[in-house]
């Protein structure tokens, strides 16, 4: 097996300094000066966002939150990976392990609800697997990896093989309770974390409660959190089986002329910018959502004039993520002015699993869930909320930052045919390779949803006799979650899907894509797990027709 | 961690030295009235009082003077000088009264429409990081008590 990676492979046990205190940072965790991360630019410029900046290097919004010294080398400079048209916040890392360095953590699996949505709503598609399918591949990815969580029972949340679950604070349980008598369920985050440990990789510890992942943009310096480098890389190179290849950019799926089968790969060197060839009997795209789009259809020959495995055309179109901004923030008053308590020592507060259109139906399809918490981090919240100056203030934050208790939304958006990425027929990114065109945009769907996600936020904090100081009913920018899915969606017709049901490309059977593109819906549930249970349930299926010289 | 806090805690208990404890010299970007007016500003919004000393004492203005000093878009440097100025101005036609002036100033801090009041949150918003990212703010103001290896968050079990 060669492993190709466009970055660097970078050690993120060393580069992330999970405990050090802001105040023993020279920047206080800030970038350095020629950095700058991208914030409103979205809403007001047009793409490319870094185009004309003052700025040596200009990274995505997520690098304006804590800690950004610690992880601007795993994400891209903007000014090198530029893409154009319709307004997204397109945040992506280079490095061995991807966002996977980063991301949020949070790991559930989705259920019938979603795979076969089509049948309950009549909308889009059903994907080509039922639960039932994915189900054992769910549970090796649970105890192969480690995830924590509470059992709940629901046929729309499916229970994962749980560690340890986190805990939940006063105020969520209060919130928890609360929400009981709603016919709601608020479970402790289901964080891909391993908080019992794992006998299995040597390479990863427990969860030792620092905060550290909710201080800094992500990461986990000790590896309790799931990243792929120690998490399936090292363990896989171990075997001796794998060979790693970074500063490997991959720009086209080369083909065989005679057989029109995938022959290989051309890639850059990342850093000396010379030009080879990788050759392999299967290849294997895994360069997330958009980054496998763009690729598949850079592969242009004579045998796939519309780039490789795009005989459908469906490429790059029903492109589908998470819309996110809905949300309420408020405080407990039994909580002001108590004692302090360590309220940050856990990989996440509280996930509010979806409760819309599942036995009543809606004025908008499909569903959305929460992340929320409570009590203070290192930094005071009400720092940044508290109006006015003074003792007052300086009271105010101290008091209320352990009482605050807030949620954001996340929602399904729909997967349609009209929201696509193709190539820009002109810009470049700095290796001399076109790059993405966005034409997606936001539909009437996620607005009714987005409004209806702030009613019900306020509804439930309400509920629960919570002080609200604010909600907000505004979406973020297109991408802002981080979850862009199905730019090459699986489906059993080769007319209108790109791979079939083991991510097996239906054009050429020695191409599969195992990344989030294959997603035929977004879900509202975060798709990580979904991810890596498909990759090694296709992997399984490779490895049989392998066997058998079917490919 | 700045100069200043540094001699306030140096032999204390988060003495984590990285710069040399010399006695702070002149500001490295603004003016000594400039820098002086900065840290009476600060110090009125986060002021000392019975619970906890306040920016002043964590070195809120010389934090500030530093990330100016060294920001890379001049752009950056010159609003935090304009913004002062503005400020300054108002300080004048008040008759000097910094607390009015920055009250009428905080009236209007979540739609802000003057320079002034621009400057005014853009200042909060600073010194509120500023002070809350140093060891005094984190430790002696808030008693923040994370960043530990914890065996077991204490927290109720979903039942």
């Amino acid at each position: 097996m060669l492993l190709l990676e466009a970055g660097r492979s970078q050690d993120t046990g060393k580069i992330l300094h999970s405990m050090e205190w802001p105040y023993d940072h020279p920047r206080r965790g800030k970038m350095p000066p020629e950095y700058h991360a991208l914030t409103n630019e979205y809403t007001i410029r047009q793409s490319p966002y870094a185009q004309n900046s003052p700025y040596k290097n200009v990274q995505s919004y997520v690098q304006s939150w804590g800690g950004t010294d610690y992880t601007k080398t795993l994400v891209v400079n903007e000014k090198e990976h530029p893409y154009t048209g319709t307004r997204y916040a397109w945040v992506r890392a280079r490095a061995v392990g991807g966002k996977t360095n980063i991301w949020g953590r949070l790991a559930l699996r989705l259920s019938d609800y979603d795979f076969k949505a089509k049948d309950r709503d009549g909308f889009g598609e059903n994907w080509p697997i039922s639960y039932a399918d994915i189900e054992p591949y769910y549970d090796k990815v649970d105890l192969y990896l480690g995830v924590s969580g509470h059992p709940e029972n629901l046929p729309y949340l499916p229970d994962s093989k749980f560690q340890r679950p986190v805990k939940l604070n006063y105020a969520e349980m209060h919130l928890r309770e609360t929400l009981k008598g709603m016919g709601r369920v608020l479970t402790p985050y289901r964080a891909g974390v391993t908080t019992d440990g794992l006998k299995h990789n040597k390479y990863r510890s427990r969860c030792y409660g620092r905060g550290a992942c909710s201080r800094h943009v992500g990461g986990c310096d000790i590896h309790a959190a799931f990243d792929s480098p120690t998490g399936l890389i090292r363990p896989a190179m171990d075997t001796g089986n794998l060979t790693l290849r970074t500063n490997a950019t991959v720009y086209e799926v080369t083909v065989d002329k005679n057989t029109g089968k995938a022959a290989g790969v051309s890639f850059l060197d990342s850093e000396t910018r010379k030009s080879y060839q990788a050759k392999g009997k299967t290849v294997i795209l895994a360069a997330s959502t958009l980054e496998s789009a763009r690729l598949l259809l850079l592969s242009k020959s004579s045998a796939h004039p519309n780039g490789i495995g795009n005989s459908s055309g469906h490429v790059g179109h029903n492109f589908c993520e998470h819309v996110m901004g809905p949300s309420v923030a408020g405080f407990m008053k039994d909580l002001v002015a108590k004692p302090r308590t360590l309220d940050d020592g856990r990989p996440g507060g509280f996930y509010l699993a979806r409760f819309r259109n599942l036995d009543k139906r809606s004025d908008f399809l499909r569903g959305y869930g929460f992340e929320g918490g409570s009590g203070t981090g290192m930094i005071p919240g009400p720092a940044y909320t508290t109006p006015g100056f003074g003792e007052e203030y300086k009271k105010h934050v101290r008091d209320y930052a352990g009482a605050t208790v807030s949620m954001g939304a996340f929602g399904e958006v729909l997967a349609r045919y009209e929201n696509y990425v193709g190539i820009d027929p002109k810009v470049k990114d700095a290796f001399g390779i076109p790059v993405l065109r966005f034409s997606y945009r936001f539909g009437e769907n996620e607005r009714k949803m987005a409004a209806d996600m702030a009613v019900a936020a306020r509804e439930m904090f309400e509920a629960a006799k919570f002080e609200v100081v604010s909600t907000s009913d505004e979406m973020l920018p297109e991408g802002w979650s981080i979850h862009e899915m199905g730019t090459a969606r699986m489906g059993s017709d080769p007319k209108t899907s790109v791979v079939n049901q083991f991510q097996q490309s239906h054009d050429v059977k020695n191409l599969l894509v195992v990344d989030g593109s294959t997603h035929v819906s977004a879900s509202c549930q975060n798709p990580t797990w979904t991810i890596m249970a498909l990759c090694w349930r296709s992997c399984d299926h490779l490895a049989e027709l392998l066997k058998k010289g079917e490919v | 961690m700045d100069r200043r806090e540094v001699l306030k805690l140096a032999g204390g208990a988060f003495a984590c030295l990285q710069l040399p404890a010399a006695e702070p010299g002149a500001p490295l970007f603004f003016t000594a009235a400039e820098f002086a007016l900065l840290d009476k500003l600060t110090e009125l919004i986060i002021p000392a009082d019975g619970h906890s000393p306040g920016a002043h004492e964590a070195g809120v203005a010389a934090y500030i003077d530093r990330t100016v000093a060294e920001a890379y878009v001049p752009d950056e440097k010159t609003s935090w000088r304009k913004g002062l100025a503005a400020i300054q101005r108002l300080l004048k036609e008040s008759g000097d009264q910094p607390a009015a002036v920055l009250t009428k100033l905080a009236a209007s801090e979540k739609d802000p429409k003057t320079e002034a009041e621009k400057f005014f949150t853009q200042l909060k918003e600073t010194t509120a990081f500023a002070y809350y990212s140093s060891s005094l703010g984190i430790h002696q103001e808030m008693g923040y008590l994370g960043n530990v290896l914890l065996p077991e968050f204490k927290g109720y079990e979903a039942n």
